[in-house]
């Protein structure tokens, strides 16, 4: 019986750093035209890119002004549409996404929940561990021998299968385990669940906004995976979507030297970048307060 | 006294067996990260040793160091005789600290300007509209910028339209600088200015009507309360991020940048992957580079952090 309920009005929040008794004044304008230019001038390179995806590559050539459409065609995107190449990529960027992100999320959560834990035999040892590696590395080049000798060469799991533990999240999980009571473990302790159900049943449920946060980072971050499969992948039937659109771009500053590399029109490269952004731009918006829960969670307790 | 001893073993192993037992759930829980850890950054870690090294793959590290073992010849040769390695390190300075002190300001300047915005759905718009940018990667960003930037792309146009020349802004070194400045504010300004947002947020709302009453105009209470309020926030922030000024951002400069503007934007990750996969140079001294860098950003760290307590900010180690 939801109707019944009156709805309560969300009192309006005070502006801080300014008394309501303040009338609306130049400063306000000024401020105003400023964060205004500042959004047009992030919109702008979209709104650029867009209109050089739907005119003709004639159009974009020509030294006129083009800041509106000119030559109108969708040819650009129906052949990123019909492109194999594209699509083969997207399949890729699917599969790192789903299982890549839920992979991470597994590691990354049960190493937080661990390590959020008070004392157990060997922590401080494989705290230290973790630690270490935030501070030195052993760079690039043992890596990329270390992933030849592991076979993971010129494999779809290269893509994956490094990317097990993100330190920064794990942190994030940990802090966030942390902060639970924890008379929870004790009660659930009490009442005879053993440490499998207190993990699952007692702090994983009320862990899933943060859950949401963590996995919405790898996911983002599988998306726009390309680094790994630019130094390991071979095959272009397992380059993710963009490594493909990498390429596509790198042909075109890379044609000023050697004109034998196969070059992409301008409108084409636009559309195939709308193709790897629209997702994104679609969820944002939606996503957005998970995405500032992380970052705001992880710098206040880290 | 023997049986004391065994006994006292015993107990020692007993209390050892209860402990484990105790905790078989998490340490069960904490194998794979330690696996993890061991494999993908430990054996990295022993792989320096191929600096050491004229390294040939098939011969592996332990046969490289049996055979070819060279001791620090590789590191007399990149800072001997090496000239490009010089400006690459004098670019990674000039761009990573560029790129700390630029962004460290562009955040806190945006979170300003949305804290201080009356209009609340305009503040929630914008602040959707220029976080975004954070979430698109590299690929896509330099796709934009040769877009924008290239000989017949539309700041061209305008630059003509105005009645001024055409630039090829892309071969143009100096203008490049400012791209690589100017790009990564267009993409994590709005992002960063997230956390000073928050701890804006968090000012007691007494100070502000205290202010107030004394008659204090916005730019003082911004000056003498908001700011002094993110204080603690931003110096954190800021020598974290001087630990990473080596790094000065591979995404970035290997998306965006081409052989006419290598002189003033090549830093030191793009030098190292260039060198051993492009220009085929001996993996030995790509390791030697990579190691450099690792240890020069690890005493960095220390040191940052000793600054800081010294100040009597919170360490961070």
């Amino acid at each position: 019986m939801k109707g019944q309920y009156p709805k309560i009005r969300k009192l309006p929040l005070r502006p801080r750093g300014a008394s309501n008794n303040h009338r609306f004044g130049w400063l306000d304008v000024v401020i105003f035209f400023v964060l205004l230019f500042y959004v047009v001038a992030v919109i702008f390179p979209f709104y650029n890119a867009f209109v050089v995806s739907i005119s003709s590559e004639a159009a974009y050539m020509s030294s006129d002004l083009l800041l509106w459409p000119k030559d109108i065609t969708f040819e650009a995107y129906e052949s990123v549409f019909t492109s194999s190449q594209m699509w083969n990529g997207l399949g890729i960027t699917m599969i790192l996404l789903v299982f890549g992100t839920l992979y991470q999320l597994f590691f990354t959560v049960i190493t937080g929940y661990a390590m959020s834990r008070e004392k157990w035999f060997g922590k401080n040892f494989v705290m230290n561990m973790i630690l270490v590696t935030m501070f030195f590395g052993g760079g690039l080049i043992p890596y990329y021998y270390l992933i030849k000798n592991l076979g993971l060469y010129n494999t779809v799991w290269v893509m994956i299968i490094p990317g097990a533990i993100d330190t920064f999240n794990m942190l994030l999980m940990r802090n966030y385990f942390a902060s639970l009571p924890k008379e929870l473990e004790e009660s659930a302790r009490i009442d005879g669940a053993n440490d499998v159900q207190i993990f699952v049943k007692v702090y994983l449920p009320l862990s899933l906004p943060m859950l949401a946060t963590v996995g919405l980072f790898f996911a983002v971050g599988n998306w726009n995976s390309w680094y790994n499969g630019m130094l390991f992948v071979e095959s272009s039937n397992l380059k993710p979507l963009q490594l493909v659109l990498r390429e596509m771009i790198a042909s075109i500053s890379s044609s000023t030297e050697s004109p034998t590399v196969q070059t992409y029109s301008q409108n084409l490269i636009m559309a195939s970048i709308f193709f790897t952004i629209v997702p994104m731009m679609c969820f944002y918006p939606f996503l957005q307060r998970f995405f500032v829960k992380g970052i705001v969670v992880g710098a206040i307790k880290g | 006294m023997e049986t004391t001893l065994i006994s006292r073993r015993q107990s020692k192993w007993y209390h050892l067996g209860k402990q484990v037992k105790q905790s078989r759930f998490l340490l069960l829980m904490i194998v794979p990260a330690v696996v993890f850890y061991f494999i993908f950054c430990y054996i990295p870690m022993y792989g320096v040793l191929i600096a050491f090294t004229k390294y040939f793959p098939k011969k592996g590290i332990w046969g490289s160091l049996m055979n070819n073992f060279v001791g620090f010849k590789n590191f007399a040769i990149i800072f001997n005789n090496d000239p490009e390695f010089l400006t690459v390190i004098r670019n990674t300075l000039l761009i990573g600290a560029g790129k700390i002190v630029i962004s460290f300001v562009a955040a806190i300047i945006v979170a300003l300007l949305i804290n201080e915005l009356r209009m609340r759905r305009f503040k929630k718009v914008s602040q959707i509209i220029v976080t975004f940018p954070h979430f698109l990667s590299w690929v896509v960003l330099a796709g934009f910028i040769t877009s924008l930037f290239s000989r017949t792309g539309i700041i061209d146009d305008i630059i003509q339209a105005c009645g001024g020349q055409r630039l090829d802004f892309m071969a143009d070194g100096n203008f490049f600088l400012t791209l690589i400045f100017a790009s990564d504010v267009w993409k994590e300004a709005g992002w960063s200015s997230i956390i000073y947002l928050a701890t804006m947020a968090g000012i007691s709302p007494e100070l502000y009507e205290a202010a107030d009453i004394d008659g204090a105009t916005r730019f003082q209470k911004m000056w003498h309360i908001t700011l002094p309020g993110i204080k603690t926030t931003a110096v954190l922030l800021l020598i974290l991020s001087v630990g990473g000024i080596l790094s000065a951002g591979f995404d970035q400069i290997f998306n965006l940048y081409n052989p006419l503007v290598y002189d003033q934007v090549d830093i030191l990750d793009t030098y190292i992957y260039r060198q051993t996969f492009q220009n085929l140079v001996n993996p030995g001294i790509g390791t030697a580079i990579g190691l450099f860098k690792s240890l020069v950003s690890f005493v960095l760290v220390v040191a940052i952090d000793r600054v800081a307590k010294l100040f009597g900010e919170r360490g961070i180690i």
